[in-house]
């Protein structure tokens, strides 16, 4: 195989041949990220109900179905409706600290079988095996958000421990639990937030993953005729809370 | 009517030769405008089908013999999008390191094609053309896309007396023509040209005007084959009083 | 061309396309100034090539990933090949990735004992058909629903209704058992961002958060020009990219993986490979096909293309199909490979107009028409053909000449100043059109003669 050494000597070579097209730079990138993103959230705390809307229309447009509640406490009875419908019981949940809240209770209250994600590293592999198969049989899955981008109704899940990637993938439906914190309008503002949690360092717990949720599962491939759910879940579920997650 | 300046008719290949009504009705209608109009004499075309092809070096060759026919000119106007966006987008290019370099730059910036010409150069967006029926107007892609031009025949158009001037579905869509293109792949040229003409019709207008000579013999040539009733145009004739 | 079908689904399909991404951008004034910018960080990203590549190898090691250098398609598939063997990987999963298909990478998985599945629901339906893809984004456009149920009929031995939701939802339960047993998972990358080791992944389905969650290893294949600088410059292509593909704001899914999976997770590969892919791009870097190097792979230029709307992926011939396919073989098989290819155009330029970073396609076409007439390589008929024309246009008396030549000849076939029926290979145009007859008097001959023009 080519060596890094010859691969580069290539490029280099090739690159002495021109100075280019035309004389072009590369986006500015924020020099103080997480300061810009602070002062982000601190504007958009202001007009949170405008934004709101906005995500509300972009989400249902993508095919997400949108609730608002007053409290933390309003969820379970929400989830628990969402089950009903679709003869569900078994949900996989992020864990309780990460998600902000813990709903456990209540949830199973509502009739669901609750499997909390662990917030210690699984011991071996033959657990990872075990929750993997429970993310894989349940028929819902539950999970906070990190950012819920208003243009383009896009849900970001950062994963992790006690976050994992499977319980947004696996069950058939999805139900996302944020409040107004999470709340950001543009995708250039998500780009700061990227940039603001790049330059953190990752604090522990932090996975290799990022995902921009924007609707259900779908695909066009057969004849252009739309069906949902091919491979992720084929309905996305974002709860509102305005009294806020962490109370 | 005040002297409009002098401006040189650059006729084109195709026009000369299949199209001769065009350049007099061209002639006639700057002349009743006001400008004087000279034809530099032997003219054979701006080398675009050479260029198109990889002919580079020929297509330098006939740029430089257009170049020095109309390095005098104080305006050259043009038929044909295609033609006017050869000399105005390419001739710098090709000439760039010959002793006509300067001739070419200056020669490629005083060309016009025709209805740009008339609207942005001299102003004029009204001809006293009486025109029954409707009419629908085909973007040449050079001219559009090329030239940055698709208001211009639009506004002359629009402004005809009489004419009911309806929009053609796919107007910026291509006719299928592209030079060489149509018989290097006649049948895919021809399948282009069919949807192109289905479109047409769907249309109820009996004339179809474009800025192009390649573009009215393939768009023409089909609708003659079809036996159809609709007419294709140069702007020029239509504005010159010619009949659809 | 002769395939009823095809050209309905051609026609349908590409029309919607043109459609959704019309009406994306209306909507979305920033647009234009987006594209100018993308089109920006693409060229000033070329600039330092070799610059923006060494961030991004430190930052993957850095993570615990590995890199891998591939000057060929061959380099590409023995390095993705002996990943698996070292690996023990019985069964690979596979995103949806052009890079790929162009280096021929299944078949190197089947000969070598490793069972490659494609999971893009379009791949998976064409990888049952044993064919290619014959649109960049949307691969089994060419085949109706009734064809897919025969297709899935035939692989599981029952009779399948022909009914799109039905035959999502068989996919999805095939599928999701290959996932969970994969033991490699293979993709593309749509970018992969210098300053942090992130590989991004565009897709709607969810295979790709699949294919780089559940399986032990991933291996990203990426030509080397997919890579941008910074996240920041990923947001402005991001803002794009799916608009210009199939209108939708964002793709459902964009997935952004730094690396195996860290400590504590239960989902993620133990190892994560970067394969860089040369195969041809570097040397374009100086080269004169140097700006589709800037391409993002959406699409949206097949489906504003005339050509391409009327004969297809597959009457390409090759891996990339429609106007920067042209390119793009060029650049992977060398410009011989497309002496002929290089005139399926007819230069319209709506290609360039629809491409999201402004790719002067029509400019290259022409660049490549004059390569092989430089190498002399085009039929000796058309050779001398140009050489006359060319003589002709230069010579003011020939050219007249050759109108009244013209005259004469056409005096069998004109009628009513029209010709329609020209022999031998003449009868090309006339096949299908009429031709105006060469005029009586040409313009030039009027204007000498003056009195002939009445003002």
């Amino acid at each position: 195989m080519s060596t890094k050494a010859e691969f580069f000597a290539r490029i280099r070579d090739q690159m002495r041949k021109t100075r280019g097209l035309f004389a072009a730079s590369v986006a500015t990138r924020p020099e103080h990220p997480a300061l810009q993103a602070d002062t982000i959230r601190r504007e958009l705390a202001e007009r949170w109900p405008e934004t709101l809307e906005k995500f509300r229309r972009e989400f249902e447009r993508v095919g997400g179905v949108f609730y608002r509640v007053a409290s933390v406490d309003d969820v379970p009875s929400v989830v628990g409706g969402i089950a009903r419908e679709r003869e569900a019981r078994e949900l996989v949940s992020w864990h309780s600290g990460v998600l902000g809240a813990d709903l456990s209770h209540a949830l199973e209250a509502a009739g669901l079988d609750v499997h909390e994600m662990p917030a210690a590293e699984a011991e071996d592999a033959a657990s990872r095996e075990r929750l993997r198969a429970i993310a894989a049989r349940a028929d819902l899955g539950l999970t906070g958000v990190d950012l819920a981008v208003a243009e383009t109704g896009t849900l970001i899940l950062m994963s992790g421990v006690g976050r994992p990637r499977s319980t947004s993938l696996l069950p058939p439906y999805h139900v996302a639990v944020f409040d107004r914190t999470a709340l950001v309008e543009s995708l250039h503002q998500v780009g700061v937030f990227l940039e603001a949690w790049h330059g953190d360092g990752a604090p522990p717990g932090t996975g290799a993953v990022i995902n921009f949720i924007t609707g259900p599962s779908r695909t066009a491939d057969i004849e252009l005729t739309l069906t949902r759910g091919v491979h992720g879940p084929r309905e996305v579920h974002a709860i509102f809370v305005e009294g806020g997650i962490r109370g | 009517m005040t002297g409009r300046g002098r401006a040189s008719l650059m006729v084109t290949c195709l026009g000369d030769l299949f199209f001769p009504e065009v350049g007099v009705s061209i002639v006639r209608l700057l002349q009743r405008l006001g400008v004087a109009v000279d034809v530099p004499p032997d003219q054979t075309c701006c080398g675009l089908p050479l260029f198109n092809s990889g002919y580079h070096a020929e297509a330098a060759a006939v740029a430089a013999r257009t170049v020095a026919l109309f390095e005098d000119s104080e305006h050259v106007v043009v038929p044909s999008g295609s033609c006017a966006w050869m000399v105005k987008h390419e001739y710098p290019g090709l000439l760039a390191s010959t002793r006509l370099a300067r001739q070419a730059r200056e020669v490629s910036a005083r060309t016009h094609e025709f209805s740009q010409f008339v609207v942005r150069e001299l102003g004029v967006t009204e001809f006293t053309a009486s025109v029954p029926g409707r009419v629908t107007y085909h973007d040449s892609c050079h001219l559009l896309r090329g030239l940055q031009e698709s208001q211009s025949p639009r506004t002359l158009l629009g402004n005809l007396r009489g004419a009911e001037f309806v929009a053609l579905p796919g107007a910026d869509e291509c006719c299928g023509f592209g030079g060489s293109f149509a018989v290097r792949l006649p049948e895919v040229s021809a399948q282009i040209l069919a949807k192109k003409l289905a479109n047409v019709e769907a249309t109820g207008a009996g004339c179809l005007v474009a800025c192009d000579a390649g573009c009215l013999m393939q768009m023409s040539g089909g609708l003659k084959r079809r036996k159809s009733g609709v007419r294709a145009l140069h702007l020029a004739e239509l504005l010159d009083g010619g009949r659809p | 061309m002769r395939d009823v079908f095809l050209q309905e689904a051609l026609t349908i399909a590409t029309t919607k396309f043109i459609d959704l991404r019309r009406e994306a951008f209306e909507d979305f004034p920033e647009g234009e100034a987006l594209r100018d910018q993308a089109r920006a960080i693409k060229e000033a990203t070329l600039q330092r090539l070799d610059h923006h590549l060494e961030t991004l190898v430190a930052n993957i090691e850095r993570l615990g990933g590995h890199v891998h250098y591939a000057a060929t398609s061959e380099e590409a598939r023995t390095i993705v090949v002996d990943i698996a063997r070292r690996t023990g990987a019985r069964m690979a999963v596979k995103s949806k990735s052009m890079a790929t298909e162009e280096i021929h990478l299944n078949e190197a998985l089947e000969r070598a004992g490793v069972t490659p599945v494609e999971t893009d629901l379009g791949e998976y339906i064409i990888q049952l058909a044993h064919e290619r893809p014959s649109h960049i984004i949307a691969p089994a456009i060419h085949k109706t629903k009734g064809q897919v149920a025969d297709l899935f009929s035939r692989e599981f031995k029952r009779r399948v209704e022909a009914d799109p939701e039905v035959l999502t939802k068989i996919a999805r339960g095939e599928l999701r058992e290959k996932f969970l047993q994969a033991d490699l998972g293979i993709t593309g990358a749509n970018f992969a961002v210098a300053d942090t080791g992130t590989v991004v992944l565009v897709t709607n389905e969810g295979n790709g958060r699949m294919v780089t969650s559940l399986p032990r290893v991933h291996v990203a294949v990426m030509g080397v020009e997919k890579v941008v600088p910074s996240l920041t410059d990923l947001m402005v292509f991001l803002a794009i990219l799916a608009k210009s593909a199939t209108g939708q704001k964002l793709s459902v899914y964009t997935t952004l993986v730094r690396g195996p999976r860290r400590a504590g997770e239960l989902e993620g590969p133990e190892e994560f490979h970067l394969v860089l892919l040369d195969n041809g791009r570097i040397a374009q870097l100086g080269g004169p096909l140097r700006e589709a190097l800037y391409c993002l792979r959406c699409g949206a230029c097949l489906n504003v293309c005339p050509v391409y709307r009327q004969i297809g992926g597959h009457a390409y011939g090759y891996t990339y199909p429609g106007p920067i396919g042209i390119l793009l073989t060029a650049m992977l098989e060398g410009s011989r490979s497309v002496k002929d290819l290089a005139h399926a155009s007819s230069l319209c330029g709506a290609c360039a107009d629809a491409c999201p970073v402004r790719i002067d396609i029509p400019r290259m076409l022409i660049e490549l028409r004059r390569e092989v007439r430089e190498q002399q390589i085009a039929p000796w008929v058309e050779r001398v053909a140009f050489k006359v024309l060319a003589r002709v246009l230069m010579r003011p008396a020939l050219y007249r000449l050759a109108a009244k030549a013209g005259r004469l000849l056409q005096r069998p076939f004109a009628r009513d100043g029209a010709i329609s029926r020209l022999p031998f290979c003449l009868g090309d145009w006339t096949s299908t059109r009429d031709l105006p007859a060469v005029a009586s008097r040409t313009f030039q001959e009027r204007w000498s003669a003056r009195r002939d023009l009445p003002l």
